[in-house]
């Protein structure tokens, strides 16, 4: 086992993971060292926190709509430029990953379907793939 | 004395894995239909201010919209907390962590509350 693979107790959550990153945040992108499981992890620690920052943003923009039609509609005409509607798709990649990921991360943390868990990663991968398309679609037909 | 404390955290935790996972599913269900009530099935994928408050003036969407908020802001500040203990912090600064994602959780919810009254009162 790799010193960055090493087992590291969650305080958050004691006795439930058995391997995460060291403390130091940067250590979290050393890829290279890691096992798929490992990086599924991290990456659904980083998607996590690039989600809450948008879910903060997001209700702020809400309070738009408290300035009536010509607040809330002037934000709508931004938002479905090319431009917002091709962060709407990265942001749904992000939403998907994360939330595929950590309903794999949940059905191993419980002990359920562990044998299976590489089948299990590849079959959430490609319905997070398919979905993605879907809605890339759907957002930029409008 | 100590061992009874660390049972007690552990049992916390567990809690908290246990919320953490829960509240993800729901989270499944929940923000699927935001996305498809909000972005997929509405011409020009967005609501307008019209279509906004017409939406939400329904009982049940209110109702099924203040469940989501309450959910998502439960799983966003459980999960940035877990995040933020894993950091190797010190016993005080985990408190202060605890207290900060705690309120700030209080803040969104009140906050998400007062704007959907507002806009209710419109209707």
């Amino acid at each position: 086992m790799s010193p960055v693979d090493s087992p590291v107790e969650s305080k958050a959550y004691p006795g439930q993971s058995g391997q995460l990153p060291e403390h130091q945040v940067w250590r979290w992108f050393a890829f290279a060292r890691r096992s798929l499981g490992m990086a599924g992890f991290v990456l659904n620690r980083v998607a996590g926190l690039g989600l809450v920052l948008y879910l903060l943003i997001h209700l702020v923009v809400l309070s738009q709509l408290t300035r009536g039609p010509q607040g809330w509609d002037a934000f709508i005409t931004l938002a479905r430029s090319p431009f917002f509607l091709t962060l709407d798709v990265i942001l749904l990649a992000g939403i998907i990953g994360h939330g595929l990921n950590g309903l794999r991360v949940a059905l191993i943390g419980n002990g359920l379907l562990v044998p299976w868990q590489r089948r299990l990663l590849v079959v959430l991968a490609v319905l997070g793939i398919v979905l993605w398309v879907i809605a890339a679609v759907l957002i930029y037909r409008g | 004395m100590t061992h009874v404390m660390d049972t007690r955290n552990q049992n916390r935790a567990g809690l908290g894995w246990l919320g953490q996972a829960v509240s993800g599913v729901l989270l499944l269900i929940l923000l699927g239909l935001h996305m498809i009530a909000h972005h997929f099935v509405v011409k020009g994928g967005l609501r307008d201010y019209q279509e906004v408050m017409s939406y939400i003036g329904n009982p049940v969407i209110a109702a099924i919209e203040l469940i989501f908020l309450v959910v998502v802001s439960y799983h966003a500040m459980l999960g940035l907390r877990s995040v933020l203990l894993d950091l190797g912090l010190g016993k005080s600064q985990e408190k202060w962590v605890t207290r900060s994602v705690t309120a700030l959780g209080i803040i969104m919810v009140v906050y998400g509350v007062w704007l959907m009254s507002t806009l209710l009162s419109r209707v």
